[in-house]
């Protein structure tokens, strides 16, 4: 009996054992579920990580420490550590063709959204491109990226015409597939990063994101790439830029400080230059390259109108020429030498020692505009050692000898003084002296980060 | 002035130094990087070259013609293998952190090759089919003589030279969104070998297990296959330069390795592994 019921539990639980074991059709439907369901998922995952690959980020950090010589020791601080740049850039590209660009710049205390543009490329001929927003006006110097550039700051020259860097506007390029020519043409406010102060003081171009005039300024640029063989290459090209300033006041003065004419509120103060640019690359002992610039014309300045007693500033126009000369050698395949001349003159009418001596009349209604300092010129003479540590990490020693141009002297003395103080507050009378050279070196040690 | 001269003298010493440091010797080892459709004949031609020359010491590896030449511009390689021309704006990189060109050689000749599975009935194909084929518009087999099935497209990522040639020169827009994209030629290949009505397109030297598919310029054309004949000829109609690209103008052990690829022996070794010689 015993027997019986042991035979019947076992047989029963060995069926019911066999019951419960999938057949391998049913676990080959399982398993097909499973990866179905992962597929699906994956689809999903690719769908969501596509979406996400449009868009790029980039940027980088420049931390530096700087040492300013100064005429003494002044009350202002002569070396300090800072943030040059902290940049993080974001590219969405939405579909082929079409890029947004937002790039802010979070350097402490100055904060400022330095591009912020949409470019849309024409599918078919692959060749031209429209750019809208705030973007590098077109010019070497300026599309030159600051992480890339061999002297750690722009030529002076460069800094004056385009203050900021960029302008809002829109942009058409053409950059033919068959041919290395390469244009920009570009309409821009034409005010940004401009002060026009009233007779309160108050800049009127303040918000700068909007136009503070009517007018519209252009800017064009053409370059060519010529090749030079087994030697190298020569780019080469022009840039220009034709625009005007809404005259607030009644008088112009020039640059000559003789010649006035008159104005009207409303009237288009003319600021024209033409500049021409080349870079030759050398496969030379390692790679070398001489860049340079020239830059000519007419910049101006906005005055306003004499309200009763308060005396009108005139508008002022200034003939200037200004020139860059880099040389820049690659040392291995981690350092490079830069060298750059850099010269700037804000006042080609006059010489440095014509400044102060060359005025206009004091007049009753007019503040009275005698040349100065603003008018001098200025040389400087860049020298940087870069080291990569690696593809993202550069260690730059920046040694920047500054020159101005000096004024005339009478019995030893010029007729351009400054007061300074120290850092004890003892002011020192005619304590720097523009007869002679001011010094205003500036050494740099700067790292850069990118990624 | 004695501060002054010192200065000069500080400034003149480090120049003269740093560019004496500039031509110091560099190790001879070559690393070369890039195009997955030159990866094996480079790594052929590393392996016979160093038999030959104990004391060279070369390193391929692939990752595609776009990875190599970002690797040429940030200086992780000597050589970047390319299955494409260098784009303007890398050359604007190079000339930015280099101040040179970069210099091209062109060092092998390929046919890309259409991929169908053995199975597939269609045995060519015009450009202006491929093009559509690729940019989705025929989607069906049935549409160029083959069976009622649906078109499955195997290509490479965008980091290929490869991608980049045969959307220029034969898509000639944008790739279909169907088109699954895979690491490499051997993995399009394996793709196609796996799907009875998929098709791939790669380098011809990878080509195994699969029917290569005839190629006509246009409907009134005759169709060819890639052949060493039909590539000198122009006849096959996607044929391509392989190219290596160098920062500067090679010298030393680079020079002799270029000069050797270029040479008899190496060009043997082009047309040993399914590529085609330059000349």
């Amino acid at each position: 009996m015993l027997k019986t019921i042991l035979f019947v539990l076992v047989t029963v639980l060995a069926l019911n054992l066999k019951a419960q074991e999938p057949t391998v059709s049913e676990k080959l439907t399982e398993v097909n579920d499973k990866v179905n369901g992962l597929l699906e998922r994956v689809a999903t995952d690719e769908a969501d990580l596509q979406k996400l690959a449009k868009i790029k980020v980039s940027g980088y950090i420049q931390a530096q420490y700087q040492n300013f010589e100064t005429p003494t020791l002044l009350a202002k601080s002569q070396n300090y550590f800072s943030l040059r740049r902290v940049r993080v850039k974001f590219t969405y590209e939405a579909a082929d063709g079409i890029k947004f660009v937002l790039q802010p710049d979070f350097a402490p205390g100055n904060f400022v959204l330095k591009d912020a543009y949409a470019v849309v490329n024409d599918r078919w001929t692959k060749s031209w491109s429209l750019w809208a927003g705030k973007f590098n006006r077109p010019n070497y110097e300026v599309e030159y990226s600051s992480s890339q550039r061999e002297i750690l700051e722009r030529s002076l020259v460069v800094r004056t015409l385009y203050p900021g860097e960029r302008a809002i506007g829109a942009k058409l390029e053409y950059n033919p597939q068959s041919t290395p020519i390469h244009m920009q043409v570009a309409i821009l406010n034409g005010a940004d990063g401009i002060t026009v102060n009233n007779a309160a003081g108050t800049n009127l171009n303040a918000a700068d994101n909007i136009d503070y005039d009517n007018s519209k300024d252009v800017m064009a640029r053409v370059t060519y790439n010529l090749p030079l063989g087994s030697f190298g290459g020569l780019d080469f090209g022009a840039h220009g830029y034709f625009g005007s300033l809404k005259s607030m006041t009644t008088l112009t003065y020039k640059s000559d400080y003789t010649s006035s004419t008159p104005s009207y509120v409303g009237e288009k103060i003319g600021k024209n230059w033409l500049g021409g640019e080349f870079q030759l690359f050398a496969d030379v002992l390692g790679g070398l390259s001489v860049k340079g610039e020239y830059i000519s014309g007419k910049n101006a300045s906005i005055g306003y109108a004499p309200a009763g007693a308060v005396l009108g500033s005139a508008n002022f126009v200034n003939n200037f020429a200004g020139s860059y000369l880099y040389v820049i050698k690659n040392l291995g395949k981690r350092n490079q030498l830069a060298f750059r001349y850099d010269y700037y003159d804000p006042n080609t009418d006059i010489k440095g020692a014509d400044v102060t001596i060359k005025q206009y009349d004091a007049t009753s209604a007019w503040v009275k505009k005698a040349s100065s300092k603003s008018d001098l010129a200025t040389t400087t003479y860049g020298i940087a050692f870069h080291h990569y540590l690696d593809d993202n990490v550069r260690i730059t020693f920046n040694y920047d000898i500054v020159q101005n141009e000096k004024v005339g002297r009478t019995s030893g003395i010029s007729n351009i003084r400054e007061n300074y103080t120290q850092a004890d507050g003892q002011v020192v009378t005619n304590g720097i002296d523009y007869g002679t050279i001011i010094p205003q070196n500036v050494f740099s040690i700067r790292i850069q980060a990118k990624f | 002035m004695k501060k002054l001269n010192l200065l000069k003298s500080a400034i003149i010493a480090v120049l003269v130094g740093l560019v004496c440091f500039a031509f110091t010797a560099a190790p001879e080892r070559i690393t070369v990087k890039g195009s997955d459709t030159l990866v094996i004949l480079a790594q052929k031609w590393a392996e016979e070259y160093m038999k030959t020359n104990s004391g060279a010491n070369i390193q391929v590896t692939g990752g595609g013609s776009g990875v190599g030449i970002s690797a040429l511009i940030n200086g992780a390689t000597d050589i970047a293998n390319a299955s494409r021309k260098m784009k303007q704006t890398e050359k604007d990189k190079l000339k930015q952190r280099y101040n040179t060109l970069g210099v091209e050689v062109a060092c092998a000749k390929d046919g890309i090759t259409i991929y169908l599975n053995p199975a597939n009935k269609v045995t060519e194909l015009s450009i202006k089919q491929l093009s559509d084929i690729y940019k989705g518009v025929i989607t069906n087999w049935k549409e160029v003589g083959g069976a009622d099935q649906s078109i499955k497209l195997y290509g490479r990522e965008n980091s290929s030279g490869t991608y980049v040639f045969f959307q220029e020169n034969v898509v000639k827009g944008d790739y279909a969104s169907s088109c699954q994209t895979l690491p490499g030629t051997a993995a399009v290949v394996n793709a196609v070998k796996k799907d009875a009505y998929g098709i791939g397109y790669g380098g011809a030297a990878y080509a195994e297990g699969i029917v290569i598919c005839k190629v006509k310029k246009d409907d009134k054309s005759a169709a060819f296959v890639p052949t060493a004949e039909t590539i000198k000829t122009g006849e096959y109609p996607i044929t391509r330069f392989l190219y290596m690209y160098l920062r500067n103008r090679p010298t030393g052990e680079t020079k002799k390795y270029i000069d050797w690829i270029l040479g008899a022996e190496g060009q043997k070794l082009v047309v040993d592994m399914g590529y085609f010689p330059v000349k």
